[in-house]
């Protein structure tokens, strides 16, 4: 297995009135081609754990490695271009430009780290298709579903065929059931070979998909699970009604 | 004694023998209740007794015998299907007394057992959800909403041990003893 996140103590402070640790010593390492998800209560860490992994901030202690490379080390100009390179990102609110169609959302990453045209767009019909968006690729966001519009993020951020997913709550604007389908498309994307890290409040959603747990509390890393799966679990060894009157 | 309007239930949509009602039954519930013949058969015994159900036909082997719903046993049916249940809160894990014991019997192994409990509740998690799936991609709605309902029920067991844990950490002193 290659290991593709590590970090080591790492810390980041935040200055208030007086400095918080909004990260407070995690030590942690990802592999490649793992599902997991990062849980914890609003305020325990999670989304700047990600901001961290993402290079969108730097440690204020410790070290972050993202494929061999210590993030924190890089210069403004290279940090733009590892995460563009390496990370996809998508969104609760999907952040989609509007006025762009949802071929031209796709491709802004390629074009943002020159890929040639003829090769995005090639990478963008694949994805397109594996998606179910090839009908919906001359429309503007503003006539898509929620749905839809998560699953065109999820092609924008695999665009340029990154080393790591990273979902922050992507199913927290959507109805249930749009919600599930774009679960299901990660979890699709991981059995490929997809790493990915999804950060979410929900129990269900992380242990429905993921196959590791990691529960961030002020901070730390206070649990970290990793869940056998159970695609044939005999129905009476997971829910059993009134299990007095069941047993002969 | 939900067998016995299981079976009442069963019974109200065709006459049926023994061994259909369990086999039935055990569909109806998507496998999460597994009852033997002997229950049915004497459950079946009890509802005749009481008038409740009889045999269509009281001529041959027992064992073989289609039984249907009286009126009575109708009209008995009718009325449980209205009633909302209201009982107290059934808890009858162990898990809430083992913790209430841990906690004042050897306070440093508490935090532990939370953590390992858990643990079983996100792997629960998992299971729960993937049945959910499963009944659904069987067109068993009925019984994805019954396995959400577990769902519901394990989360709320997610969010006590983790109360519980919470408590802990801020205030050490008093996780257990009073």
């Amino acid at each position: 297995m290659t290991v593709m996140v590590e970090l080591t103590d790492v810390r980041k402070l935040y200055n208030g009135g007086s400095p918080q640790a909004a990260v407070d010593g995690v030590t942690l390492t990802l592999q490649q081609g793992e599902f997991t998800a990062v849980m914890g209560s609003s305020g325990s860490g999670k989304s700047t754990l990600l901001n961290l992994i993402a290079g969108l901030d730097r440690p204020s202690q410790g070290r972050v490695l993202v494929d061999g490379v210590d993030v924190a080390r890089l210069s403004e100009t290279e940090l733009a271009r590892f995460r563009r390179t390496r990370i996809g990102f998508i969104f609760q609110f999907f952040n989609l430009l509007n006025n762009l169609t949802v071929l031209d959302n796709i491709l802004i990453p390629a074009q943002l780290a020159a890929v040639s045209p003829a090769v995005a767009r090639d990478r963008a019909t694949a994805l397109m298709h594996e998606l179910g968006l090839a009908e919906k690729q001359m429309l503007f966001p503003g006539r898509l579903s929620g749905g839809e519009r998560q699953r065109v993020a999820i092609a924008r951020a695999l665009i340029n065929q990154p080393l790591l997913l990273l979902a922050d709550e992507p199913t927290g604007a959507l109805a249930s059931r749009a919600g599930e389908q774009v679960m299901e498309r990660l979890t699709e994307l991981n059995r490929r070979g997809q790493t990915i890290l999804l950060v979410t409040h929900d129990a269900k959603l992380a242990a429905a998909y993921a196959s590791r747990i990691i529960t961030l509390s002020d901070g730390r890393v206070a649990d970290d699970s990793r869940l056998k799966a159970s695609p044939e679990v005999a129905p009476s060894d997971v829910l059993r009604l009134r299990p007095g009157e069941a047993s002969p | 004694m939900s067998l016995r309007f299981g079976i009442l239930g069963l019974l109200a949509e065709e006459p049926l023998h023994g061994y259909e009602v369990k086999t039935r039954f055990e569909s109806l519930l998507g496998g999460t209740w597994e009852v033997n013949i002997g229950q049915i058969y004497s459950t079946l015994q009890r509802l005749e007794r009481d008038g409740l159900v009889a045999p269509a036909d009281d001529r041959g082997d027992r064992g073989k015998l289609p039984y249907h719903l009286t009126a009575t046993g109708r009209r008995t049916l009718n009325d449980w299907l209205r009633q909302p249940e209201d009982e107290p809160q059934p808890l009858r894990e162990e898990i809430y007394v083992k913790l209430l014991l841990a906690g004042r019997l050897a306070n440093g192994n508490v935090e532990r057992l939370l953590a390992d409990q858990r643990r079983v509740y996100l792997q629960r998690l998992k299971d729960l959800s993937g049945l959910e799936r499963r009944s659904r991609d069987e067109g068993r709605d009925d019984l994805a909403l019954l396995v959400r309902g577990a769902v519901f029920h394990t989360e709320a067991d997610l969010k006590w041990t983790d109360a519980w844990a919470e408590e802990i950490r801020r205030a050490p002193k008093r996780g257990g003893r009073q």
